[in-house]
């Protein structure tokens, strides 16, 4: 694999969604490339900061009471 | 799930069925208000869209199949309230220049550099500098397409095939609309981190 198909398939890598042989492939280049690697470590981190800044803000407690009287009413 | 893996939850006693709902419910909601709350971009609308997504699923719920995705069931019945609600926003706007698709790399290793003047890891010192709030307003600053599919990949953890089916569209445009949101919130980042530079040498002449 050389860094062009390694860029190309860098997000389905960070997504988990290439297959076993493929992800394999990649790591060995990633292995060995130390610019793909780096790139590899920003998209991570990138999606991880995404998951952090918006995957924490619980429904309030004044929507779960007016959602708890609906549901009395079913 | 008390209904046997081949049927409906019309199979259930009424009881049995609110019974499920109501635990489908309880353990989805912060998840779909999360994902409501940065969809909308304003709490009332987010409470509104998550009430609503919440009378939908109940009015449809006798289809609904046990053992099946429930998750990736709530989550679309809230795109499909909100996208109707907003169909113009299914239209993907042009955001970015068909120059910047060719490469999408490029972008990240060429300007972000020139955007910060530094050498080492050009691109990891743009995140270090980046604050959740900022992130939070870049995201809900992309086309409202683009956006839907980050928060279902990135936020929620949804497979590409799960996303896809959550939104209705084939899997190829979930990764089109994700890879083009991500390369305009990437670029969006490092217009932040650029302001604030400027601003701080302004503030030091």
């Amino acid at each position: 694999m050389n860094c062009q198909e390694c860029l190309d398939h860098m997000w389905q890598y960070i997504d988990g969604e290439l297959d076993v042989a493929s992800t394999d492939e990649l790591q060995r280049h990633l292995a060995q490339c130390r610019e793909c690697f780096s790139q590899a470590e920003f998209e991570r981190r990138l999606k991880e900061m995404v998951r952090r800044a918006c995957g924490s803000e619980p429904a309030p407690a004044h929507l779960r009471e007016r959602l708890t009287k609906i549901l009395q009413l079913f | 799930m008390t209904a046997g893996a081949s049927g409906c939850c019309r199979d259930l006693d009424p009881t049995a069925r609110r019974g499920e709902y109501e635990r489908l419910i309880a353990a989805h909601l912060d998840g779909l208000y999360s994902t409501a709350r940065r969809l909308t971009r304003n709490p009332a609308t987010a409470e509104d869209l998550v009430q609503d997504t919440m009378l939908k699923a109940w009015r449809s719920f006798h289809t609904f199949q046990p053992g099946t995705n429930g998750r990736a069931w709530l989550y679309r019945i809230l795109m499909n309230t909100y996208f109707d609600a907003h169909r113009k926003q299914l239209r993907e706007p042009d955001v970015v220049p068909s120059d910047d698709v060719g490469d999408l790399y490029l972008y990240g290793r060429a300007r972000d550099g020139d955007a910060l003047g530094d050498s080492g890891n050009p691109e990891s010192l743009v995140l270090s500098h980046v604050m959740d709030a900022e992130m939070r307003d870049s995201l809900e600053a992309l086309p409202t397409a683009f956006l839907a599919a980050v928060l279902l990949v990135d936020v929620d953890g949804f497979a590409y095939k799960e996303a896809a089916e959550v939104l209705g569209i084939p899997v190829g445009t979930v990764m089109s609309r994700l890879y083009r949101g991500r390369h305009a919130l990437r670029r969006r980042l490092v217009e932040y981190v650029r302001r604030r530079r400027l601003v701080r040498r302004e503030r030091s002449l």
